[in-house]
């Protein structure tokens, strides 16, 4: 283990450390543009240039390997010329389109231009190369060629993660340029992750074009509910809107990656969603109060119980709530309406492709989860033939759709059923088959965990609180279960998951703390 | 004066492996392969060989900076990519005397048990590469390469690739990114190429003066080599001489002989009754020297002295009458051309310079401007990953440094006081 | 109708395979065979030599243009490459420029309307001590002088 000293500060750290990383750790940051951490190191921006002791010259922090006894400083006077030295050279063809760039607020330009550079520019605006803007490149992304600072992040990725190589260096000098082959536009489903690794506004997301500016965005730390891989994300929101996620580093999930079309998972938070509880009378929809809604649908469950027997109720679970929603589904089948008939299907509709990435084929962010809190599939195919033998005269549906199938099948099976009701987000086949409507929280409306397709645990944070009058999961089956008569006294998901690793052996030894931000493996299967 | 390379380079035949084995060709490797390996580095070290194609790094050292062990086997490449300007020396070996490079180059790859030889041509050169190739054949047909060797079961395969037009590629490690089909960048280091070079293997790229030295050497002794120069430079060297001298061309002579000598008496001085007003003596890279500056050994360590370099050995004559704006504004248009363009401050300081230049050399030039080039120039220096940045910078400083008033004409007459010609 | 390798370039081009450790250093010698064999490096040129050695196009034609001795555009039946830097300028180049310039009717970078000539100014060819020095397509012609440039143009068209 050298050590060395940086800026007279210490540090200790394993051979093969490179200095801008040992800065790191001392919470000393280095100016850089072109390094990465998940890509190999190109050493070309240079703004990373430090002073070494017994070195003549100044020398990239990123590729200098920190040895027993270095002496490093980057505070110097030296080194801040030449930080600012390199950033007015970046600074003579770079348009400043601040004001319309979707960069502005997080560009690395800027923030490094308000740290080391506040100068005016000395070039001649005649001379100044002009490259290509606005291009559509394929994927998520628009390429600006003009704002392209050459660090060659995305050249990289495209080499060495999706191993794709769309982009590429072209020409010479100071007219390169990173551009594609002609009709050959990017390729990957990993596309959106250019945008965040483009310091600057060259590379942006078409879906966020121009839809928000960043100062106006707040995050919340979440798991993205698009499929059974569980990349760690952020939320990034503006009130209760949502405009885009962006991958959280997680090394044994996702690195900092995320796939393209969890990108755009975000959008069923703001679009087609149940904000209302409410009940079908008459053929119409009639919105009702909490208290009143909850009420009826426990009145008329209790009824159908005592009618027709618990067998008569069927519970169908979804693999994407959350393991305290999941949990207390069960709890809610098991202990208060005493029917076995719970079950649960991974199948969704949508392509089910996969990839050896990061792309699961089972669409669903709590598969897991489902399986490891004892709801069976098998029960699911039991149910369903159960319902259309017409034994089901009360049903509970979590989520907007049944498994994969259609508006159509739904809407048959369903028809028999006299009473279903529906706990989920957005407008689907369930939605118009049910009788009463309990909206719920989004996933980011709600804080909980989940289990991925290898059995790692993981938080998800609440960023604002249910929009309209959706409410949590865990408050709307603890308020159907209370009226039954089950005197649950869960405060918060908290309260649910310490009960989880209290009774359920894959989750034994666990709690929020020890989950942490990057998740912990379930019981037998770390 | 020892003739080291160029003795026979008149005769026309020379560049055929019978006229060259007739007048003692091959021979050094004949004794070479009856040599341990370790002597022949030792000879060279000895011989103090400085690298001939502008950085002037000990050969010998820079062999010892391969790894011990042989289980990664070793590529030797030879940089035939002669692109700095004022430099035409190496183009004269490969016309006249290819098999000097070919039995220097099995030499070197003997002792450095390497079985792979890449001769990186520079793209402008096909008929020089052709003429390369021809000899080439002629080793293999006579035994002088491919398997076991002079029965000495040392196999060497070599194979000449062609560049496509890149100075840039005239640095060690953008031509190994060149040979290896990409576009010519050079790479950061840490790795070394002598032990991740091409293709990740441990290389050691020589220039063709250089490997064309080593057989002579091995067949004098290093100490023979070293004492024909000066103390830590040994040897002669291919010196070219540009510009309107009388006569213009390659001059082999000892590493220490006077810039003053080699202008004036080898070179014929200045003709058309013209006068010097300034020399480059190592390329364009180097610091350019007035015309008072020339009494100066030409050998690395006396010129570092005066502030220049010895380099490429290209001397580029400028005669009075010569705008030293213009000439600078033609040199840094050619180092913006030839800029890669991977990393900021050349990238960028490169085409700067070049269009402020064009503006002072135009009347266009504005109060500060010289300034400005001086603080790009500062900018650039030390601060990139090669050293083309550094080379462009060095005449920009020394042209501005001992040229001053030029430049400041230029921008206080709005007008180039030479008519805006050479 | 798209483009391929003749046979007997095929066959060269094999051979040349042989000389490397990998298809990736090919990429330079084979963009070569591909200037001489189709004239010049189109798109369908590209995306040839791409498919050929296995490569994105975009990898292939990043390396095309980054050398200046690959064209991307066609260049007329004779290429005259001008040097302009400092030995050649001090030499004359400069006025060699313009005088084939004028008599060819075309600036720097364009080519004749016959298709004959392409004329453009390049960087140092290597030598010096001849200057001024043209490159015409792979031959180099030195000692320039107006008369000389005049016979030769004269002997070219």
């Amino acid at each position: 283990m050298p050590t060395f000293t940086i800026n007279g500060i210490s540090v200790d750290v394993p051979e093969g450390t490179t200095v801008l990383e040992a800065a790191k750790t001392v919470g000393i940051e280095i100016p850089h543009y072109c390094y990465h951490p998940k890509l190999s190191i190109a050493g070309n921006c240079r703004m990373c240039l430090v002073e070494v002791e017994k070195f003549p010259k100044l020398q990239i922090a990123c590729n200098t390997f920190v040895t027993d006894g270095m002496v490093v400083k980057s505070n110097t006077e030296k080194v801040r010329q030449a930080v600012t030295g390199v950033l007015e050279f970046l600074l003579i063809h770079h348009p400043i389109d601040c004001p319309i760039c979707d960069q502005a607020g997080e560009c690395g330009l800027q923030i490094y231009y308000m740290k080391y550079g506040l100068h005016k520019s000395r070039y001649a605006f005649e001379d100044k190369v002009h490259k290509k803007k606005v291009q559509d490149i394929g994927g998520q992304i628009i390429l600006d060629a003009e704002r392209c600072i050459l660090c060659s992040r995305c050249i990289r990725f495209l080499q060495e993660v999706t191993g794709t190589s769309e982009l590429e260096f072209f020409q010479r000098g100071d007219h390169s340029e990173i551009s594609l082959f002609p009709g050959r536009p990017l390729d990957n489903h990993y596309t959106g992750n250019l945008a965040d690794i483009c310091p600057v506004g060259a590379l942006t997301s078409k879906d966020f074009r121009f839809k928000c500016r960043v100062w106006f965005l707040r995050g919340a730390k979440s798991i993205c509910p698009g499929c059974a891989n569980g990349c760690n994300v952020e939320a990034h929101f503006k009130e209760n809107i949502l405009y885009r996620l962006v991958p959280r580093q997680n090394d044994e999930v996702n690195q900092t990656w995320m796939c393209d079309p969890g990108r755009l998972e975000y959008k069923k938070a703001n679009e087609g969603r149940l904000l209302i509880p409410a009940v079908r009378e008459h053929g119409g929809l009639k919105a009702e109060a909490w208290e009143a809604a909850l009420s009826a649908v426990a009145f008329r469950l209790w009824e159908t119980v005592e009618k027709n027997g618990s067998e008569s109720i069927a519970v169908i679970a979804s693999p994407a709530f959350s393991n305290e929603e999941l949990y207390l589904t069960r709890k809610l089948a098991d202990e208060v309406l005493r029917t076995p008939n719970l079950g649960f299907s991974p199948r969704t509709s949508g392509n089910g492709f996969s990839d050896d990435f990061l792309i699961k084929a089972d669409k669903n962010p709590n598969t897991q989860g489902a399986q490891l809190l004892g709801i069976s599939e098998k029960k699911f195919e039991d149910i369903v033939r159960r319902i259309s033998d017409g034994k089901v005269k009360g049903l509970l549906v979590f989520g907007n759709e049944i498994a994969d199938f259609s508006e159509e099948k739904t809407g048959e099976l369903l028809a028999g059923v006299p009473f279903v009701v529906q706990i989920g987000t957005n407008e689907g086949s369930v939605f118009r088959a049910a009788h009463a409507i309990l909206p719920s929280a989004s996933f980011v409306e709600r804080g909980g965990t989940f289990t991925n397709h290898a059995g790692r645990v993981q938080r998800s944070w609440m960023g604002f609180p249910p929009r309209g009058n959706a409410r949590s999961g865990i408050e709307i089956i603890t308020g159907l279960a209370n009226r039954l008569g089950a005197g649950w006294k869960f405060a918060g998901e908290a309260s649910v998951f310490r009960a989880i690793a209290k009774s359920e052996a894959s989750f034994a030894g666990m709690s929020y703390e020890s989950l942490g931000e990057q998740g912990q493996m379930a019981g037998g299967k770390g | 004066m020892e003739l080291v390379l160029t003795a026979h380079f008149g005769n026309d035949r020379y560049r055929h492996a019978d006229t060259y084995e007739e007048l003692g060709g091959y021979a050094a490797l004949r004794k070479a392969i009856s040599m341990p390996k370790e002597e022949i580095v030792a000879e060279v070290k000895k011989a103090n060989l400085r690298g001939r194609g502008g950085a002037g790094f000990p050969a010998g050292v820079k062999w010892g900076f391969l790894p011990k062990d042989l289980s990664r086997p070793r590529i030797l490449v030879i940089n035939a990519d002669e692109g700095e300007p004022g430099t035409f020396k190496d183009r004269l070996i490969m016309t006249r005397g290819p098999h000097l490079l070919i039995e220097g180059i099995v030499i070197t790859c003997y002792a450095l048990t390497t079985h792979v030889c890449y001769i990186y041509v520079r793209g402008e050169f096909v008929r020089e590469a052709e003429i390369v190739q021809e000899a080439i054949d002629e080793a293999y047909a006579k035994g002088y390469l491919g398997r076991n060797i002079l029965g000495s079961g040392f196999d060497l395969d070599v194979t000449v690739h062609l560049g496509a037009g890149a100075y840039i590629c005239g640095e060690e490690t953008s031509l190994i990114n060149s040979l290896e089909g990409k576009r010519g960048w050079p790479r950061v280091k840490p790795p070394f190429p002598a032990s991740v070079g091409a293709f990740g293997q441990p290389t050691i790229v020589n220039n063709v003066e250089t490997i064309a030295d080593v057989p002579w050497i091995v067949t004098h002794g290093g100490e023979k080599f070293a004492s024909l120069g000066v103390e830590r430079d040994g040897g002669t060297r291919l010196i070219c001489v540009s510009g309107p001298v009388k006569k213009p061309g390659v001059f082999e002579l000892p590493v220490g002989t006077s810039l003053r000598s080699i202008i004036y008496e080898h070179a014929g001085g200045l003709k058309d009754g013209k006068t010097l007003k300034a020399v480059i003596p190592g390329g364009s890279s180097t610091p350019v020297l007035r015309a008072d500056e020339i009494d100066v050994a030409f050998d690395f360590e006396s010129l570092q002295k005066i502030g220049t370099m010895a380099g490429s050995a290209g001397v580029i004559v400028i005669p009075e009458g010569t705008c030293m704006v213009r000439a600078l504004s033609v040199l840094m248009n050619f180092y913006a051309h030839e800029s890669c363009g991977q990393c900021t401050p050349c990238r960028e300081g490169c085409g700067w310079m070049a269009k402020v230049l064009h503006r002072i050399e135009n009347g266009e030039g504005k109060d500060g401007d010289v300034e400005l080039i001086l603080d790009v120039c500062d900018n650039m220096m030390g601060r990139t990953i090669c050293p083309l940045a550094d080379a462009a910078v060095m005449p920009a400083q020394s042209f501005i440094w001992k040229f001053r008033e030029e430049f400041d004409r230029h921008i206080r007459d709005k007008k180039c006081p030479y008519g805006s010609r050479f | 109708m798209s483009l391929a390798f003749s046979k007997e370039t095929r066959a060269k081009h094999e051979r040349l395979l042989t000389r490397y450790p990998n298809r990736e250093a090919a990429i330079l010698p084979t963009l070569y065979l591909a200037q001489r064999e189709f004239g010049h490096l189109s798109d369908e040129a590209i995306l040839y030599v791409a498919d050929l050695l296995g490569f994105t196009p975009a990898r292939i034609d990043g390396v095309a243009t980054f050398y200046t001795m690959y064209n991307k555009k066609p260049v007329g039946k004779y290429h005259l490459q001008v040097c302009r830097n400092l030995s050649c300028s001090l030499m004359g180049a400069e006025h060699l420029i313009e005088r084939v310039s004028e008599k060819l009717g075309v600036q720097p970078g364009e080519t004749t309307a016959d298709g004959r000539f392409t004329l453009s100014t390049v960087e140092c060819l290597g030598s010096c001590g001849t200057a001024p020095v043209m490159q015409v397509n792979d031959d180099y012609y030195e000692n320039l002088s107006e008369e000389s440039i005049d016979a030769i143009l004269d002997r070219l068209r």
